[in-house]
């Protein structure tokens, strides 16, 4: 004997179904509420996302902004093999420095065991990496030996910082040994 | 003084490295992701097997497989979204759906899934949650309630009509839990920079993996739940899931083999950096434990099982032993994968390291936390919906 029941044998698939078509509608709704306006105004990004990026406060400046004051190191500077490294690698942000065109602080300078830090991080021969025609890089404290000096000596007490050459060639000069040729 | 005490240079480094190939991205998270996805689609396809392929023997498991890969499904996004931080910003991808993203893609795939197996679980448990619903009060009787949409007709009308639409859910449940799991595995095939990733053969080594850890994860969890309760093992079930355990795993085993030996044979130029790769940071991971411990080892194992008639003890015993080995297998390889691709350098000639810590966003603990918290939400779904026949009121009724 069939027992009576409340519902229709379908009414639970009816109700599911409804269900789903509501989620779907909601879906849609909720689309339309929190899609950002300039969605795909130019692509499939956030238009005013230019505009906020356009007002990113710029941290970085490139060397030329830094020569602007500081004009002897810039003369060493761009003379030697660093020319190309910027200062803001070493110094840190010009943000930091600078801003409105006002002095705000001093930048931090890397002094003794630091330097030797900051040094090998680009020269370091166990980066193996980067080429030896294009950067000379040491291995540490091998590099103090073959030259012949304490190894707790400081890169910056033979090397001048912005022309990493400017004292070595200097000092063969005076001593009258060959230069080396140039590497390209 | 030693070369590291001038510098932070990591000395572990080997070769040739490009400063952005230094740091492991895809940490510890990226692996369970795929782990738990597979697992979900692995649990899937036991249930498909009873439900579609009307495999008898599985009957005992066939709505526990169900509640174990919801509850699985509900954390697999819990790794990306510790990983990726902001999980807030989780629903743009929904609402601005793209689609030349394969990541993209995730939200909507997942979510499709998702409606399938809860779907599929409301009406398979119907019958149970009207019969339960009759015995409930207060707060159960809403839940049980709102579980069985409003309709107390268990007709056999009404469930012929249920069996229906589970046998078409179930069906379509099959290609969609591929898709998910493929879908996975081809977030790696389709990186075309990584030569460990890229290949064809990653969507179906997912998935093959994935039902290969499905269903190790269900015998595992049936076997110790059956022990812990006291209740009586469905030893011939167990037969059966080791025969398919046994036989996916051949052609995962198989596939994984395939692939590497085809980068062999090939050749490529990147053959020499995945040779370094292999023959360095991943030789014990991949050689030692993920292919001889886990895989070689199980695959004898369920061989015997499979092919000699051993009394129910030795099955008992043996099955979950062998399933804990198949589930560190692939999580060995999705870690071998995941990890593995990114500890060779673009620039094809070096390798870095990765070494998860303990208490880090995304560490080890973060991980079994995670990898917890699918059993926690088990163990709930089961204080609701019986996993067993015997616990089901609507099932005693019947028969």
């Amino acid at each position: 004997m069939d027992k009576e029941y409340k519902s229709h044998y379908y009414s639970h698939v009816v109700r599911i179904a409804f269900f789903l078509v509501i989620g779907g509608v909601l879906a849609v709704v909720a689309r339309g509420l929190f899609l950002p306006d300039t969605m795909g105004q130019y692509g499939h990004y956030r238009g005013s996302n230019i505009e906020e990026q356009k007002n990113v406060e710029v941290r970085n400046h490139t060397n030329e902004s830094c020569y602007e004051c500081h004009r002897p190191i810039r003369l060493i500077h761009k003379a030697g093999v660093h020319q190309t490294v910027s200062c803001e690698f070493c110094h840190g942000p010009y943000a930091d420095h600078i801003q409105d065109g006002k002095y705000v602080e001093k930048l931090p300078v890397k002094r003794d065991m630091e330097i030797k830090a900051l040094c090998l991080r680009c020269h370091n021969k166990v980066i193996r990496a980067r080429p030896e025609d294009s950067i000379k890089m040491v291995a540490m404290p091998q590099h103090l030996e073959e030259k012949k000096v304490q190894t707790d000596h400081n890169c910056n007490q033979c090397h001048m910082v912005h022309d990493p050459l400017l004292w070595i060639k200097a000092a063969r000069e005076m001593m009258g040994l060959p230069m080396k040729e140039d590497k390209k | 003084m030693s070369v590291a005490a001038h510098g932070d240079t990591a000395a572990a480094v080997a070769n040739y490295i490009f400063p952005n190939d230094l740091h492991v991205h895809w940490s510890l998270m990226i692996v369970l992701y795929p782990y738990i996805t597979g697992i979900v689609a692995g649990a899937f396809i036991v249930s498909s097997l009873y439900h579609v392929f009307h495999i008898k023997e599985l009957k005992p498991i066939s709505r526990f497989s169900l509640l174990f890969a919801l509850a699985f499904l509900i954390c697999a996004t819990w790794p990306l979204l510790n990983h990726l931080g902001h999980p807030e910003r989780a629903m743009s991808m929904m609402l601005t759906p793209n689609p030349t993203s394969a990541m993209a893609g995730f939200g909507y795939i997942y979510s499709a899934y998702m409606i399938v197996l809860l779907l599929e679980i409301l009406f398979l448990y119907r019958p149970t949650v009207v019969a339960l619903k009759e015995q409930a009060s207060g707060f159960m009787r809403t839940v049980y309630g709102i579980l069985s949409v409003g309709s107390d007709n268990v007709s056999e009308k009404a469930l012929k009509l249920d069996h229906k639409i589970i046998s078409f859910l179930a069906a379509i449940g099959i290609p969609m839990a591929c898709v998910l799991h493929g879908y996975v595995g081809f977030i790696f095939g389709g990186i075309k920079a990584n030569p460990l990733w890229a290949t064809p053969l990653m969507p179906l080594i997912f998935l093959l993996s994935a039902c290969v850890s499905g269903i190790a994860g269900i015998i595992l969890a049936y076997t110790l739940i059956m022990k812990f309760t006291g209740q009586p093992l469905d030893v011939n079930c167990i037969r059966t899931c080791v025969k398919f355990l046994w036989g996916f795993f051949i052609l995962d085993f198989v596939f994984e083999m395939l692939e590497l030996f085809s980068h062999f044979y090939m050749a490529t130029h990147h053959w020499h950096t995945l040779e370094t790769l292999y023959s360095g940071p991943l030789y014990v991971s991949f050689w030692v434990l993920q292919v001889g411990v886990f895989s070689v080892i199980p695959f004898f194992v369920l061989m015997a099982l499979s092919l000699i008639n051993w009394n129910d003890k030795v099955i008992a015993f043996f099955a979950p032993l062998v399933s804990v080995m198949i589930l560190c297998q692939v999580l060995l390889m999705r870690w071998n994968v995941v990890v593995g691709g990114q500890l060779m350098s673009k620039s094809e000639r070096g390798a870095t390291t990765f070494h998860p810590q303990w208490l880090e966003k995304e560490g080890i603990l973060p991980a079994i936390i995670i990898m917890v918290a699918p059993l926690v939400i088990l163990w709930i779904l089961g204080k609701v919906l019986p996993f067993w026949q015997k616990d089901d009121p609507a099932a005693q009724q019947v028969g």
